[in-house]
C-alpha cells in the first residue's frame, strides 16, 4: 500500500506498519537522508526500520510529532547544549517518564535514527538519574550489583576523595 | 496476569511490587554501548557526581577511566587554556599511555583529535617550582624541583579543581613582619624566582618565592616608588632621584643611574637591557642597564609623568599635565600626543592595539596608538581611577571610589560593578578566572570575573592593603597590621602527595 500525500509507512522490526508525516519523519536524519537519496520511490513503500519495535517507534515518532517545528540543529549547537547544563523542559521530562528499559530503547532509537536532540534529552535524563546519588543509591536506582571487593571499594573510594569536599 | 493481580491482597501486590521493582531497572552502562555511555557521562560536570559513580561498579570504573570524559569537564571548566599559558614543555617528556580501547572507539567516532589541539595532555609538567631552599648560592638558584608529571586529563582536571577548591575555601599562609620601621609599600612583584616588595622606606626587600629568606637591597636615600624586575635583575627609583640596578641573586648593587631631576615615579623594561623611567621632572629617560647609560631623554609631557607601559619599540605614558604620549624608543621621539582628559592621568595599560588610560577626571579612555584617536570614554566611577589592568577583550579598573569595574572591550560598555571596598582601591589584579582586590579598608577581595560575584575574602581584615599580586596557585598580600608591615604568602597548591 502506498501512504497518503505527505506522509510516510515505516515498518519496525516487529513488523507493524506506521504511518507518520514526512516533516516528522524527517526529524530523523537517517530517514531524511534516506528519502533524498531514494527520491519519490521511498513514497511508494513501507521504510524499514530494522533496529527499532514498533512500541519504541511510536513513542520516538511521538516526541518528533511534538518537535517537529523547532529549529533544525547545527554541529555547534549539538556540542553547546550538551555543555550547558542538564536542564530538559517539562515536556520532555514527562516524555521521559517511562521504564528504564524504554528509556534505553528510546535512547538507542535515537541514536540509530540519528535524532541528536532527542538523543541529548535521553541522556541527560540518564544523567539525572545519576546525579546526586551515593554509589550505593546508584545502584539501586539501577539494580547494580557492587562487585567490588570491601578492599577495592575502601581504596577506590579513598582515590576520589578529593572531589567530596567542596 | 491481570486477572491474576485483582485477585491479589495489597500484602501480595507489595511482594509482587518488591519482587518486580528490580526487574524493571537495568543498568544503563551495560545496556547502552561505550559510545552512548560517554555522551551521558559528558552531560555532568560536577566531578563529585563523576568521582561518586567510578565507585559503583567495574564497569562503571571502567567507563569513568575514560579521559575523553575528563578532557571535556576541563574543557568546560576552562582549565585548558590556564596550563597551556603558565605550564612549560619539558624535552623529556614521553607520549600519553596508549588510549584505552573505549578511548579510541569514541574518537574514531566523534572524527576528532583532542589529543594535538588540547594542551593538557601528557607532554607538560605543571608550572616548574623553585627549590627554595637551594637559593642562597646563584648557580644552584635553577635548580628545580619538579611535581610528579601530569598523565592524564583525570589528573590535570584533579589538580586544577584541587587548586580553584583552594582558591575557593582554603589555601594555607604564612605571615611575615617584614622591616621594623612602619614601612608603607609602594610596589609587589612576583615572580619565577622572587617576591619583590619596595617601601617608602629607601629599603627594597627580596624573598624566596614561598617568603622565606630575605634580603635587603640597600641604597637609597629616600622612598622607593617604583621598580621592575626582569630574570635576577632589578631595577629601582624613587624619591632620590636615582634609578638603581640591581642584581637579586646576590644583593648586589650594579649600576646607579643619574639624570632625573625629582622623583622617579614609574618604571618599565623594554628587553634585558633597556629601562626607562617617568619621573616628576616630566621626562622620561631610556637606560642602557648593562652600560648604564641613559640613551635617551624624551621630552614633552608638562607634568610629572606618573604611569607608563612598554610595548614592542613604542612606549606610552601618562601624566598629570592630562595628556597620554606614544614614543618611539629606538628613535627617542614623541609619536602622538593623546588629549582629552579634564584631569591628571594616573594609570596607563597598553597591549600594542589599544591604550587604555584611567584618570582623576573619573573617566577611563580607550585610544588607538597607531592615530591618537579616542575610541571610547568609560564612565562610571565616581573618583580617581588609579588601578586598571587590561587583557585581551576585558579591561578592569579600579577607583578611589571603592568601586571595581570589569569592562569589555568589544562592546566599550561595562559588565561588572563591584561594590569592592569602603576606601579606595589600592590593588587589582586579573587574570581567566578571577580578580583579586585590595583596598585601603584593609580587605583583600576574590571575585568571579565571569559571574562577578564575590568569591571570598582573604585573609582577616588588615588596617590597610597596600598591595596585593597572584598567580596561578599564590596570593601576596603586603599589608599593615598594628602598625607593621606584614608580608602575608597564600599557598593554593595541592599537598604533592594528593597527585598521581
Amino acid at each position: 500500500m502506498s501512504a497518503p500525500a505527505g506522509q510516510i509507512i515505516l515498518l519496525s522490526n516487529d513488523g507493524v506498519q506506521v504511518t507518520v508525516d514526512r516533516l516528522v519523519a524527517e526529524r530523523s536524519m537517517l530517514i531524511k537522508n534516506m528519502l533524498e537519496d531514494l527520491g519519490d520511490t521511498a513514497l511508494e513503500t513501507p521504510v524499514p526500520i530494522p533496529n527499532v519495535n514498533e512500541s519504541v517507534l511510536k513513542k520516538v515518532i511521538e516526541w518528533c510529532e511534538h518537535h517537529k517545528n523547532d529549529p533544525p540543529t547545527t554541529v555547534d549547537d549539538d556540542s553547546d547544549s550538551r555543555k550547558k547544563t542538564t536542564d530538559i523542559e517539562e515536556w520532555d521530562q514527562k516524555f521521559m517518564q517511562v521504564d528504564q528499559e524504554m528509556l534505553f530503547e528510546i535512547i538507542l532509537a535515537s541514536n540509530y535514527l540519528d535524532i541528536k536532540p532527542l538523543l541529548d534529552v535521553g541522556c541527560k535524563t540518564v544523567a539525572n538519574m545519576i546525579k546526586g546519588k551515593s554509589p550505593e543509591e546508584i545502584r539501586k536506582t539501577f539494580n547494580i550489583t557492587n562487585d567490588f571487593t570491601p578492599e577495592e571499594e575502601e581504596q577506590i573510594r579513598r582515590e576520589n576523595e578529593w572531589a567530596e569536599d567542596r | 496476569l491481570g486477572d491474576l493481580l485483582n485477585l491479589c491482597t495489597s500484602q501480595q501486590l507489595s511482594f509482587v511490587r518488591q519482587y518486580v521493582d528490580p526487574l524493571l531497572k537495568k543498568d544503563p552502562f551495560t545496556s547502552l554501548p561505550n559510545e552512548i555511555c560517554l555522551r551521558i557521562l559528558s552531560c555532568i560536570d560536577d566531578p563529585k557526581v563523576l568521582a561518586r559513580a567510578s565507585q559503583v561498579s567495574y564497569r562503571w570504573r571502567e567507563l569513568l577511566s575514560d579521559d575523553v570524559t575528563w578532557m571535556k569537564l576541563c574543557a568546560k571548566h576552562d582549565y585548558g587554556r590556564r596550563m597551556s599559558e603558565n605550564h612549560v614543555t619539558t624535552p623529556f617528556s614521553t607520549s600519553r599511555p596508549p588510549p584505552n580501547p573505549i578511548q579510541s572507539n569514541y574518537l574514531d567516532q566523534e572524527n576528532e583529535a583532542p589529543h594535538h589541539s588540547f594542551p593538557g595532555a601528557t607532554p607538560v609538567v605543571p608550572m616548574m617550582q623553585y627549590n627554595s631552599r637551594s637559593f642562597d648560592s646563584a648557580t644552584s638558584s635553577n635548580a628545580l624541583l619538579r611535581r610528579p608529571k601530569i598523565r592524564s586529563y583525570k589528573s590535570h582536571f584533579k589538580q586544577r579543581y584541587l587548586v580553584e577548591t583552594a582558591w575557593r575555601t582554603g589555601g594555607n599562609h604564612i605571615q611575615k613582619h617584614i622591616t621594623q620601621d612602619q614601612g608603607v609599600v609602594t610596589s609587589l612583584h612576583l615572580t619565577p624566582n622572587y617576591i619583590v616588595v619596595a617601601l617608602d622606606n629607601a629599603k627594597i626587600h627580596v624573598f624566596n618565592t614561598d617568603g622565606s629568606g630575605q634580603k635587603t637591597l640597600q641604597g637609597h636615600v629616600m622612598g622607593v616608588w617604583a621598580m621592575v624586575p626582569w630574570d635576577d635583575t632589578l631595577v629601582s627609583g624613587g624619591c632620590d632621584r636615582d634609578v638603581r640596578v640591581w642584581d637579586m641573586a646576590s644583593g648586589n648593587a650594579l649600576h646607579t643611574l643619574r639624570g632625573h631631576t625629582s622623583t622617579v615615579r614609574c618604571l618599565k623594561m623594554s628587553d634585558s637591557s633597556t629601562a626607562i623611567s617617568g619621573s616628576r621632572d616630566t621626562t622620561l629617560r631610556v637606560w642602557d642597564i648593562k652600560t648604564g647609560l641613559c640613551k635617551n631623554v624624551l621630552v614633552g609631557h608638562q607634568a610629572s609623568v606618573r604611569c607608563l607601559e612598554i610595548k614592542g619599540d613604542i612606549v606610552v605614558s601618562g601624566s598629570y599635565d592630562t595628556t597620554a604620549r606614544v614614543w618611539s624608543i629606538s628613535e627617542g621621539r614623541c609619536l602622538r600626543t593623546l588629549s582629552g582628559h579634564f584631569s591628571q592621568i594616573y594609570a596607563i595599560a597598553f597591549d600594542g592595539t589599544r591604550i587604555a588610560t584611567g584618570s582623576l577626571d573619573t573617566s577611563v579612555r580607550i585610544w588607538d596608538p597607531n592615530n591618537g584617536s579616542c575610541q571610547a570614554i568609560l564612565q562610571g566611577h565616581t573618583s580617581l581611577v588609579g588601578q586598571l589592568q587590561m587583557r585581551g577583550n576585558t579591561l578592569v579598573t579600579g577607583g578611589s571610589d571603592g568601586s571595581v569595574r570589569v569592562w569589555s572591550l568589544e562592546k566599550m560598555a561595562p559588565i561588572h560593578r563591584l561594590a569592592a571596598h569602603d576606601n579606595s582601591v589600592t590593588s587589582l589584579q586579573f587574570d581567566d578566572t578571577r580578580v583579586v582586590s585590595g583596598g585601603s579598608d584593609g580587605r583583600v577581595k576574590v571575585w568571579d570575573l565571569k559571574s562577578g560575584q564575590l568569591v571570598r575574602e582573604l585573609s582577616t581584615p588588615a588596617d590597610a592593603v597596600w598591595r596585593v599580586a597572584f598567580e596561578e596557585e599564590k596570593c601576596v598580600i603586603m599589608a599593615s597590621r598594628s602598625n607593621r608591615t606584614i608580608m602575608e604568602v597564600w599557598s593554593f597548591s595541592p599537598p604533592d602527595d594528593a597527585l598521581y
